[in-house]
């Protein structure tokens, strides 16, 4: 029985970052909008649905005056990451 | 997007999110040679070092804790440049975190009854250097944990040894080169 794809990862922007995350402990703003290589506002749109959805956390300090944004992946986010993978695995292996 | 797109997207993605673990060289090499050099002046110059009951005592815990205050500031600046923190980063930190409170320990402890704490630090030493290196996958971290160790044992059995001196030879070989090959390492640990 195939699964629906999570709405949320379809989005590669959102996807990317889940995947960044499932990779590291916690990573800075800075780094994800390398990785992404996204622009400034549409990477805080991205990951304030994905924080909203419960999939990451972020937490914001200051430093030497400057805000600083740091990431991490919740258990529900890397439960969604996991279900989406295999689902895509799924549908990649289906023979029409 | 495809779902071959999808997941070609997820592989590249963790792929460049390396571990990068060669920024953790310059700890192993500054420990290796302080440790070293350290050991060979209170070798060479024991009466110097051992001048009064507590001077050698000041010598090995005073200058260390200088080290571990360098070595703290070096690693946040990279952490900080770096801008994200591995899983397995974050373990090394914790383990690497915890053996300085130990070592510390095992030297106010041995003061407090008189005793040498060097095979002691030397084991926990070399058991903490095996499991960085079994976590990382580098051999040559590996195997200097295996010297320590054995360097530890040896002095444990033979009391002929001079403790300062397998400290040094520990050190050397156990932090100072496998830091150099981690350092000059090309393979992507």
């Amino acid at each position: 029985m195939f699964k629906p794809l999570d709405k949320l990862l379809v989005n590669p922007v959102r996807l990317m970052l889940v995947s960044v995350l499932v990779k590291v402990d916690n990573c800075d703003f800075n780094y994800l909008k390398q990785i992404t290589e996204t622009t400034q506002g549409n990477l805080s749109i991205q990951l304030k649905k994905l924080k909203e959805s419960g999939y990451i956390s972020i937490d914001k300090s200051f430093e030497n005056n400057y805000p600083k944004t740091r990431c991490s992946i919740t258990k529900l986010g890397l439960k969604a990451f996991e279900d989406h993978f295999i689902n895509l695995k799924n549908y990649q292996n289906l023979k029409l | 997007m495809k779902t071959q797109d999808q997941i070609q997207l997820i592989n590249d993605t963790i792929s460049k999110t390396k571990d990068n673990l060669k920024s953790s060289a310059p700890n192993f090499i500054f420990w290796g040679a302080l440790i070293t050099m350290m050991s060979v002046i209170h070798y060479i110059f024991p009466e110097t070092i051992q001048k009064t009951q507590y001077s050698a005592l000041l010598y090995w815990i005073i200058i260390p804790i200088i080290g571990m205050a360098l070595t703290i500031i070096y690693n946040i600046k990279t952490h900080k440049k770096k801008g994200y923190e591995t899983h397995i980063g974050r373990a090394l930190k914790i383990i690497w975190g915890v053996f300085n409170m130990a070592w510390v320990l095992l030297i106010v402890i041995s003061a407090i009854k008189h005793q040498n704490p060097v095979h002691s630090i030397l084991f926990l030493l070399g058991v903490i250097l095996l499991i960085t290196g079994l976590l990382i996958r580098f051999n040559p971290i590996t195997f200097g944990g295996l010297v320590v160790i054995t360097c530890s044992i040896l002095l444990v059995y033979s009391s002929s040894v001079s403790p300062i001196l397998i400290n040094g030879i520990a050190a050397l070989l156990g932090l100072f080169f496998p830091g150099l090959a981690l350092f000059y390492s090309k393979s992507n640990v």
